[in-house]
């Protein structure tokens, strides 16, 4: 007998399978090289960790329902349908031990959208109810108190004003006739309100037209960690909703991945988008405030201790804003700026995004790959490394403190706002 | 039934039947998947998505199966890559080159072309067997391919190593007589021949439809495939 947990999550592979996700499993050819690109894998040596495996649960619903060979292997008792303990043993899989970084895709000699569709094994276990507490308590604080840290409203407005008198910035709330509505992260005004007051300042600088929402005060988005499409979709619609109402004609999704990828990408093909709204992201936006001679940057400001750049997966491998932070590191620390191999599109994720660092339990893994990040940044000799992700910020901000390792770590917005003249 | 007669069997009737079950077989696959519906990406692009294909081919084609360290991740496996990519070419170069074979297509299209000289297609097919005894040891030791390898992948290995060993004795003209190895060869491609659309060899297919994705998700995301 099937379960109503196991059935959920069947249900939900069959609706996601469409010729998309039928015709990359079908390309599959075990061949394991997969394993290679995911730093979980590296970093732990758990076969179960290769990025293939993690596709189980789909691939079999999938072979099972449509194929002749899955029906087959049914019959002949090679495989077994998908039970209840299955969801749970492959929930720490695809929770615990991948951040969604599609790394593997760019290693997969066929191609296999390895990211988006492990993505798709996170939907059946969110429809499930098998997600790891602490990530689906995050969920559900978003839901109903609007942040993933429990961050309410008022507490919202009293951070905000704190950073105005703090930095001294002026940062524009529900101002009607905005032309831009910045969304940021609670990570960003609880724990990084430095980068918050840069990003500020930087706006204000170029003398752009911008204002953030209290309505639409939240840009991370939790549904989209545990998969959740309709809690995806609440939490997109929460901040269009707050772009139509103040009339802005761009959204600017501040330092945070998955939140880019949500609107850039995913919410186009989920829901109704406004229309005539752009997405972009600071770390483009600011670069093209730079391009356009809106702001002026000091050059060589960081030039003295070597300074390195994080590529982060969702906005730099999965969102090809490559080479403007670059550009932009080119200008203030033109002597000091190096590489870490690999980098841009092949760079190894920091191990904490895709929900990973919300998980208590996930924390040995996150490490275990973050030491891998420290290796890179001991080749370069580093003295201070720059990100535009907040989550990917927090894994590094952390993970150095355990390890007591000496790298300053800096937002990019951080870094520009400090050599602003 | 003498081998003589066995060879008649393999090289008609059952030859015949196997091609009709594989083209009948994966047109099945194909159409099923294709039936399976597609959803428009309706996310404006930043890139150019037909480069990103372009690229994408050109890179998995020409230069990821032979030079792997251009991806800076194989930092452990880079024989399976280079197994992997020299085992495809070694086929190719075969099926498309070998003098028997082009008999084979010439039968079949009406119009065939030039062999490579003896030398030159004994070289490729050992360098082919060769790298599916490598690709099978590896798969007997690496703990991911242990894991993922079940019965089904173990006949995909047998049924394209056949072929190729028995083509190989049959070309060089070893140990057996030639009704014999000939029939021998026959049964094995059709045995191949009839496995392929219940298994994972299906990928020469469904992997116009990844490279494709993959190729097409990069250049819209303006990123290097």
């Amino acid at each position: 007998m099937k379960s109503q947990k196991t059935r959920s999550a069947i249900n939900t592979y069959l609706k996601e399978t469409g010729g998309w996700v039928a015709s990359q499993l079908e390309a599959c050819t075990r061949c394991g090289i997969c394993a290679e690109a995911c730093h979980f894998y590296q970093a732990l040596s758990n076969p179960e960790y290769a990025p293939i495996w993690k596709l189980e649960p789909l691939r079999r619903v999938y072979e099972q329902r449509f194929t002749v060979a899955g029906k087959l292997k049914l019959a002949l008792g090679l495989e077994k349908k998908l039970t209840d303990s299955d969801l749970e043993h492959w929930s720490k899989i695809v929770y615990e031990a991948c951040t969604v970084c599609n790394k593997c895709a760019h290693v997969c000699p066929m191609g296999i959208q390895l990211g988006p569709l492990i993505h798709e094994v996170r939907a059946g276990m969110a429809a499930a109810g098998v997600v790891p507490a602490d990530l689906a308590e995050a969920t559900e604080k978003q839901k109903t108190i609007g942040s993933p840290l429990g961050l309410s409203d008022e507490m919202w407005r009293e951070r905000i004003d704190w950073i105005t008198d703090e930095w001294e910035v002026e940062i524009p709330v529900d101002k009607a006739g905005a032309e831009s509505l910045l969304v940021f992260t609670s990570i960003e005004i609880m724990k990084f309100p430095d980068n918050l007051a840069a990003v500020a300042r930087i706006l204000n600088r170029a003398g752009e037209n911008w204002t953030v929402s209290s309505t639409g005060r939240e840009v991370v988005n939790f549904g989209y960690f545990e998969a959740d499409e309709e809690l995806t979709r609440l939490f997109l619609y929460r901040v269009f909703k707050a772009a139509e109402e103040l009339g802005v004609r761009k959204i600017i999704i501040s330092e945070c991945g998955h939140a880019y990828e949500a609107f850039r990408w995913e919410a186009p093909n989920m829901m109704k988008v406004p229309k005539g709204v752009e997405i972009v992201h600071i770390s483009e936006y600011i670069h093209h405030l730079w391009k356009t001679g809106r702001i002026k940057l000091k050059e060589g400001a960081f030039d003295g201790e070597t300074i390195t750049f994080h590529d982060s997966c969702k906005i730099q491998r999965r969102g090809g804003i490559i080479k403007q932070p670059r550009e932009l590191l080119g200008v203030l620390a033109p002597k000091s700026f190096r590489e870490m191999t690999p980098n841009r599109e092949q760079s190894m994720c920091c191990g904490g995004g895709g929900g990973v660092i919300s998980i208590k339990e996930a924390d040995s893994n996150r490490y275990a790959v973050f030491e891998m990040k420290l290796e890179q940044l001991r080749e370069v000799q580093a003295g201070a490394v720059c990100m535009v992700c907040s989550n990917c910020r927090l894994q590094f901000v952390d993970s150095l403190a355990h390890f007591n390792f000496p790298v300053k770590v800096h937002g990019l917005a951080e870094l520009v706002s400090r050599a602003l003249v | 039934m003498n081998w003589t007669e066995i060879m008649n069997f393999s090289r008609g009737l059952l030859l015949h039947v196997s091609m009709i079950i594989f083209v009948a077989g994966m047109s099945y696959r194909l159409v099923r998947v294709l039936l399976l519906g597609w959803q428009r990406d309706r996310a404006t692009n930043k890139g150019s998505k037909l480069k990103g294909v372009i690229v994408n081919y050109l890179k998995g084609l020409l230069v990821l199966p032979f030079i792997p360290w251009v991806r800076r991740t194989f930092r452990h496996n880079e024989l399976t890559f280079i197994a992997g990519g020299l085992f495809h070419l070694s086929l190719f170069v075969v099926l498309a080159f070998g003098t028997a074979h082009i008999m084979v297509w010439k039968s079949l299209w009406g119009f065939g072309w030039k062999s490579l000289p003896t030398p030159v297609l004994a070289f490729f097919s050992s360098v082919g067997i060769i790298s599916m005894i490598v690709l099978l040891i590896n798969r007997l030791t690496h703990p991911v391919l242990k894991l993922l390898t079940r019965l089904p992948v173990w006949i995909n290995w047998l049924v394209v190593f056949l072929p190729m060993i028995t083509g190989f004795i049959m070309a060089r003209h070893l140990w057996f007589r030639y009704e014999v190895i000939f029939s021998l060869h026959l049964i094995s491609v059709s045995l191949l021949l009839i496995w392929i659309p219940l298994g994972r060899i299906s990928h020469f297919l469904f992997y116009f439809f990844s490279k494709t994705i993959h190729g097409a998700q990069a250049g819209k995301r303006a990123v290097t495939p």
